[in-house]
């Protein structure tokens, strides 16, 4: 089901996205890790992944709002638009919470969410609902 | 704080309400001439709802009016705003319900009949106290802010490498235990143990940073010989430095040179400067760690040959959580806290401390602190004098706490 499938992960965390990489690989995705929102922005058309794993706070600041953004709306991006983002944070909250401006400000909300330390079978879950419904819009017209 | 120029900022404004015509017009005659902007109601309900409207800087209330009541008026202001400053004006005959409304959280009362001096003095007190009302308020925001940075950023610095551990035994569990498996397993163990370590040596310095503030640190004053405690923080640090082939040098003061502190906090202090400046120095460069009397005082001094700090960044250096982003600095551990913890040691025993930086050769801190009188041991009261400057404290000590109230 994996097969040939890339994720990529943008957190400034070695130790999580050493931890993520083998849970992913073990299941048969191709992994690429990214430290900082900067680096993963430029290796999205090298790698070209089918999901984008992106933590929130990174350096202590909320940087993974601005590579989601910058992925769903600037034009350099717009290849990469279609791609899932599946963020990733710490705060035990619900995205409504999280993101009181999502009603008004479409761009910042995430297309999924979970948080950390990862529920395994929830979070692969997650990824599984991720990627089917990037194949359903990708079959869609326009 | 930035405040705007002069000629902005507005006149104070005052919401007088009587129902007597003609000690409105005179309030308003009085205070108008006074420059300040003047409303004037003629009972409660009309004089609420031109508080809440004008939200005046002072309102000057009649206690005696018919329908709602002077000292219902004064509830319902002090109600939309615990900062209003309220001063009651009544007969003599009526000094009773004065005092009451004094109870009921009014500031000051103005007997009648009163000169135009009498009033306009009281209501510049007024307005001074409604200053000083909304100066405390701001204060005591901004400490709520830096609290609440501080709970957030502890709580994420702890938080991280918990989810790391977390997240390193529970793939673990899910992974097939192959021969790739014990290899792997045994280096997430080790990655897990630098993770926890991260997080004790976070709560250590945490707490190291609390007993300061709690004044349960830097308690003592005893002559204290530098030079031995930074021989044993060398030694301490050179499993540190020797991976990275730094070199450590000493440079100790002249014997009996003894400076006045806590000796417990003095070794904080030297820790903390050395373990950065190995942290932050390139592989085979050089730690130097001088001891000397200068000026009727000590000074120590930590150099290095590492990254230096940019220019830019070194005013926020000794901020908690403060941490420099630049190029080599990155994936270093630590959650910002060594030099905060420097800076309050430093200010608690009375001393200075100055960084001097070249970025790409390295930096200096230099700590001047109060040397012992010679042959005089164990004596050391002057030190209180020069307290800890209130402004390092992020969290306001219970004293200047109970002050502001």
């Amino acid at each position: 089901m994996a097969g040939n499938t890339t994720v990529l992960i943008i957190d400034d965390d070695d130790d999580f996205r050493t931890a993520v990489r083998a849970l992913l690989e073990s299941r048969g995705f191709t992994v690429v890790e990214a430290a900082s929102g900067q680096e993963g922005l430029a290796l999205l058309t090298e790698c070209r992944p089918d999901l984008i794993l992106l933590d929130v706070m990174m350096e202590c600041s909320t940087e993974g709002y601005g590579v989601n953004q910058a992925i769903k709306w600037r034009e350099e991006y717009r290849d990469f638009r279609h791609i899932p983002i599946v963020m990733v944070s710490s705060i035990q909250e619900s995205p409504d919470q999280l993101f009181p401006m999502a009603g008004e400000v479409d761009m910042i909300r995430p297309d999924f969410y979970v948080t950390k330390p990862l529920d395994i079978p929830a979070f692969l879950a997650t990824v599984q609902k991720a990627l089917e419904s990037a194949s359903h819009h990708r079959s869609q017209p326009g | 704080m930035s405040s705007a120029p002069a000629q902005t900022v507005p006149a104070p404004s005052i919401v007088v309400i009587d129902d007597d015509p003609a000690m409105r017009l005179s309030c308003r005659k009085i205070l108008d001439k006074s420059g300040y902007r003047v409303e004037t109601f003629e009972d409660g309900a009309s004089g609420l709802e031109g508080v809440e409207r004008l939200k005046p800087d002072l309102v000057i209330v009649d206690l005696k009016m018919p329908g709602i009541s002077g000292l219902e008026v004064i509830s319902r202001v002090l109600e939309a705003d615990p900062s209003a400053v309220i001063v009651v004006i009544t007969g003599y005959a009526t000094i009773d319900t004065a005092v009451e409304a004094m109870k009921a959280g009014a500031y000051d009362f103005l007997p009648k009949p009163f000169s135009p001096d009498e009033l306009r003095i009281i209501v510049q007190r007024g307005l001074e106290r409604r200053r000083l009302m909304l100066e405390a308020r701001r204060q005591e925001l901004e400490r709520e802010l830096l609290r609440r940075r501080f709970v957030t950023f502890v709580s994420h610095q702890l938080q991280t490498p918990l989810a790391a551990v977390h997240q390193y035994l529970n793939v673990l569990r899910q992974l097939e235990d192959d021969s790739e498996g014990a290899a792997r397993r045994r280096e997430w163990y080790e990655r897990c143990l630098k993770r926890v370590e991260e997080m004790l040596a976070l709560i250590r310095n945490w707490l190291t940073l609390s007993a300061i503030e709690g004044q349960c640190l830097a308690q003592q004053r005893v002559p204290v010989d530098l030079n031995s405690i930074v021989a044993s923080v060398l030694e301490e640090c050179r499993a540190l430095a020797e991976p990275e082939g730094i070199r450590l040098e000493a440079r100790p003061a002249p014997e009996g040179c003894l400076c006045l502190g806590d000796p417990v906090c003095l070794r904080v202090l030297v820790e903390n400067l050395v373990s950065n400046a190995i942290k932050y120095n390139r592989p085979g460069g050089r730690v130097e760690v001088a001891v000397q009397p200068v000026d009727g005082e000590l000074e120590l001094s930590v150099s290095d040959t590492g990254l230096g700090i940019p220019k830019q960044y070194q005013p926020f250096l000794f901020d908690e959580f403060f941490r420099v982003r630049q190029p080599g600095a990155a994936g270093k551990p630590g959650a910002g806290l060594g030099l905060a913890i420097v800076k309050r040691i430093v200010a608690e025993l009375g001393g200075r401390i100055e960084v001097s930086s070249e970025p790409g050769q390295g930096s200096t801190f230099r700590v001047r602190l109060p040397a012992a009188p010679s042959g005089v041991p164990g004596v050391a009261s002057e030190c209180a004098e020069h307290r800890s400057d209130p402004s390092l404290w992020p969290v306001p000590s219970r004293e200047a706490e109970s002050r502001s109230r």
